[in-house]
């Protein structure tokens, strides 16, 4: 098949790559554009590694298209941080201690800050539920629940949610 | 071996918690994991896998594939020659050679110019296959007759035991004849049982199955293989152990190890899954027929499939108790499931079942069973979930049976330091009875009364708890700390660093030394260059490790001492490192700076030589480590949903050298051992081939199913450790599938003995009461 010329803003900044038609946006991100800040952890949606904001949403990058991303903005892991900074968000993250293997970290990172960007005083269910759709399997979720409440400058409360089998 | 550190002041070290250094490396995405190495001319491997859980290959053809356009090399077994035709582990079971033994097993490997074009060349092999009839049930596959596994019977493999933290004394038994797929057998026996459970007034026998279960790293299996012109290769690995790998992936290519380097590149967990190799040959050779860099990395789908998951384990367990609670007898059988290939850590089940409580008489057979599915591998204290899900659920039933309080049943029968194991080795200095005796005393045990009572109207409350825990692994390893010539220090290891535990070594080196931590800088090596160092695994990184580093923080120390004593002419033993100095004691201002000494050590033509503190210990007396765990939940009796509304893990971790780490892995081995209890398990169907491939159908827990885990250390040091020391990461997998069983029967009345213990099995439990 003949490549395609994806043109699209990635981290604020105007690309263009050439890309198969049937890669994912989670391949050209990774292996044509440099950006390995997303992780493939299952191809299929369930676990969260791979998440990238399109346009401002969060997207399971490994489920759109690169050609899907024509014309749009996305934004990576790698663009959290502006000029070398670290966002509060990653900042409580480093200070807490959140990371042990890390490998779901950067899928986290995006969830967290999609919900922050629109709820700023989110409950501790509100963050649980944020990120339930990133599979972490070193943390047990505690550490990072804190690390979110503190960068959003909210106390959450405490409570039990069920188990759905 | 002194642990006491003699400073004037307080060195920031251990005890303190300090936040790992890579963080701002994890949060911002440039950690680097081996799929996202990417070299020049970098081809990318497919394996072709059995879709039979047992068949014989007629015949491959692999010309289509070849005549791809992008596909580099087609492999199978005809290739590699040295490959065994009984291969010895699964390690040898690269590509099959004319029989497949479990559904997922490869049988052909492509290299290519992309993914896309590996996979389309896998579709273009051809095999024909003799399907044949499979081992899929344990306990049928080990009765005569079943199809056998291995072709001519497979030597057991215990160096994951070893490796684990293992246990003497269990006498192995001869194999009978014609059970083809017992491939290891075990027994442990004092007093008369029959006797004890004749003479008891209540017995209760009970089956507990806990299914296959995936360690679920969120990072599959990875590795990029590269030759150079010399027949060097080199191995950038995601590993737990990369000298382990090394010997391993020798063993099976027939090379010397010393022309093989592993890289053990940012691993993205492992949890005893990344052990042992696995798909490190193939891509080692499809690299060398190629000459080319290449890389393989594991689908999600391949890893559920055909990785190394924790065995099926069945144990059928009968006590025996009079009326006042004294321990009569017990009596266990332990089935594990291995998979294609020999390597349970049979040993350590059977131990456990029998050692935590004082039982006068047991009998313990343990039984490892070959099947037709994948071999399995460790999953973080191996076995130990399984065998504390059924005595510590048994515990919690007698107790019940005699109307005795659960806490002091238990506190009463705990064996203590010194008693007598199972395998009759003494119980080493552990706080398994103060760990049970602080969760007693948590306020969420003492009003489980008013909690149950609490339960608004449909629904069930209940608490329950469980004590669990692991015996401490042991390895031989080493370690170098230099000095440099600006006065910071330099700690080298070969060890792979998952949880966190390099900051912890640092701290030990820093404290040991007598400086602060930002002075010093600990590096994992790999192969050509670390120090031979072991396994990340078996709750022995800090423990073993850890040691290394402070006796050779401490030769480095009395070697910068004696320098300074000659240049200061005092004696040793008057000098203390304070900061940044070594200076007199009650003499501040004659010292001489550490830096100085590292500059004369790197200094053209000095007499004095750099400081280079090695050591390179072995070990011999385990530092057991327990957690006890506390659930208080809510059921729907209509639904069999359970929420968790509290999880409290209580643990002693000898010395918490660093006290936020150990909460990490006290909180991540909680909630991995909450999925064993709640969701998880490999399904297979009556062929064996897996029924639930991805990660919608293998549910894992969210942050959406739990609550904030509760933390609270122990210490009770231990007495070898580094500044006392345990293993932190294996014991909190260990009790909560017992704890939640216990609570579910607190709240529902109903006793759950087959995990996942899911809504399905909770609501017909309770419809069937």
């Amino acid at each position: 098949m003949a490549k395609q010329v994806l043109s699209f803003t990635l981290n604020g900044e105007r690309v263009e790559a050439l890309v198969q038609p049937y890669v994912t946006l989670l391949d050209a991100l990774r292996e044509d554009l440099g950006l390995t800040g997303p992780k493939e952890g299952c191809g299929t949606g369930d676990c969260g590694a791979c998440s990238v904001h399109l346009d401002g949403k969060l997207v399971a990058s490994c489920l759109v298209l690169a050609m899907q991303a024509r014309g749009r903005s996305v934004t990576t892991i790698e663009g959290l941080a502006r000029g070398g900074t670290l966002t509060p968000l990653q900042d409580s993250f480093v200070r807490r201690g959140v990371a042990q293997c890390g490998f779901c970290i950067p899928g986290v990172l995006m969830a967290a800050a999609a919900l922050l960007a629109e709820n700023d005083k989110p409950s501790e269910e509100d963050i649980r539920y944020a990120i339930a759709g990133n599979l972490c399997r070193c943390t047990g979720y505690t550490k990072m629940i804190e690390a979110i409440s503190e960068a959003a400058g909210s106390v959450g409360r405490s409570g039990g949610v069920g188990v759905k089998g | 071996m002194s642990t006491v550190m003699k400073t004037t002041r307080d060195v920031k070290g251990v005890g303190l918690s300090i936040p790992r250094p890579d963080g701002p490396e994890k949060v911002t995405g440039k950690v680097q994991y081996v799929a996202d190495i990417q070299p020049k001319g970098l081809l990318h491997a497919k394996l072709l896998r059995s879709p039979h859980a047992h068949a014989r290959i007629k015949r491959i053809d692999t010309s289509r594939a070849k005549a791809l356009a992008g596909v580099r090399a087609v492999l199978t077994a005809a290739d590699m020659p040295y490959l065994k035709k009984k291969a010895p582990t699964r390690a040898h079971a690269v590509l099959a050679i004319d029989r497949v033994v479990f559904a997922g097993q490869p049988v052909a490997a492509v290299a290519a110019d992309e993914v896309a074009i590996a996979e389309e060349a896998l579709d273009l092999i051809d095999v024909e296959y003799e399907v044949l009839a499979a081992a899929v049930d344990p306990l049928e596959a080990m009765k005569p007759g079943a199809p056998p596994v291995a072709e001519a019977g497979t030597e057991a493999d215990t160096s994951e035991a070893q490796a684990h933290g293992s246990v003497s004394g269990v006498a192995a038994v001869a194999k009978p004849a014609k059970a083809v797929n017992i491939s290891q057998q075990a027994k442990l026996a004092r007093g008369d049982v029959a006797k004890g459970l004749a003479d008891s007034d209540v017995v209760i026998e009970k089956t507990y199955r806990i299914p296959m279960v995936h360690q679920g790293y969120l990072e599959p299996h990875a590795v990029l293989a590269q030759w150079d012109t010399t027949g060097q290769l080199t191995l950038w690995a995601s590993t737990q152990g990369s000298f382990n790998t090394r010997s391993e992936v020798a063993d099976v290519l027939e090379i010397p190890e010393n022309r093989i380097k592993v890289i053990p590149v940012e691993c993205g967990g492992g949890f005893g899954g990344k052990i042992r190799a696995l798909c490190e040959p193939v891509t080692a050779e499809l690299a060398r027929v190629t000459g080319r860099p290449v890389r393989y990395v594991m689908t999600r789908r391949e890893e559920l499939i055909a990785g190394m998951p924790a065995p099926q384990v069945i144990i059928k367990l009968k006590t025996g108790v009079k009326r006042d609670g004294t321990l009569m007898a017990l009596d266990g059988e332990i089935v594990i499931e291995s998979g294609a290939f020999s390597g349970a850590v049979l040993a350590v089940g059977a131990v456990f079942l029998a050692s935590l409580y004082r039982w006068p008489a047991f009998e313990v057979r343990g039984f490892e069973v070959l099947t037709h599915k994948p071999s399995i591998a460790a999953y973080r204290a191996p076995v130990a979930p399984h065998t504390i899900y059924a005595i510590d659920s048994h515990m919690d039933q007698i107790a019940d049976a005699i109307g005795q309080d659960p806490v002091a049943f238990r506190l009463r029968h705990v064996q203590r330091e010194g008693e007598a194991m199972a395998n009759n080795q003494p119980w080493a200095s552990n706080a398994a009875y103060e760990v049970l005796e602080r969760l007693a005393q948590h306020p969420s045990w003492k009003t489980r009364d008013e909690w149950k009572k609490s339960a608004p109207a449909g629904k069930l409350r209940g608490t329950g708890l469980s004590l669990g825990g692991w015996l401490g692994g042991l390895q031989p390893t080493g370690a170098t700390v230099r000095l440099n010539p600006d006065g910071s220090l330099s700690v080298l290891t070969g060890q792979v660093d998952i949880a966190g535990t390099n900051i912890a070594l640092a701290q030990i080196a820093a404290t040991a030394y007598g400086i602060d931590i930002d002075k010093v800088k600990i590096t994992t090596g790999d192969t050509d260059v670390a120090p031979m160092t072991g396994l990340s695994a078996g709750s022995k990184t800090v423990y073993t490790v850890g040691a290394a580093v402070l006796q050779a923080a401490q030769d480095a120390r009395q070697q910068t001492l004696e320098i300074a004593a000659k240049e200061l002419e005092a004696a040793v033993h008057d000098l203390e490192i304070e900061d940044g100095k070594v200076v007199v004691r009650g003499m501040p201002d004659k010292g001489v700076t550490l830096a100085s000494i590292g500059k004369k050590g790197n200094l053209y033509m000095s007499k004095v030589p750099p400081v280079l503190g090695v050591a390179n210990p072995a070990f011999t007396q385990q530092a057991p480590a327990f957690a006890g765990q506390l659930a208080r939940i809510e059921v729907d009796p209509d639904t069999g949903e359970v929420a968790l509304h509290e999880f409290v893990v209580v643990q002693d971790v000898g010395k918490a050298i660093n006290p936020l780490a150990c909460e990490g892995q006290m909180q991540g081995g909680a909630v991995q051992s909450l999925g064993i209890a709640l969701t998880e398990g490999l399904m297979y169907d009556d062929k064996g081939r897996l029924m639930n491939p991805s990660l919608l159908d293998y549910r894992k827990l969210t942050a959406a199913d739990l609550p904030n885990i509760e933390c609270i250390i122990v210490e009770k040091p231990s007495p070898a450790g580094p500044f006392g020391a345990r293993g932190v990461g294996e014991p909190p997998i260990v009790p909560a599938p017992a704890a939640i069983a216990n609570a579910i029967e607190d709240a529902a009345g109903v006793r759950l003995t087959q995990l996942p213990m899911t809504p399905e099995k909770i609501a017909l439990s309770i419809a069937r009461k």
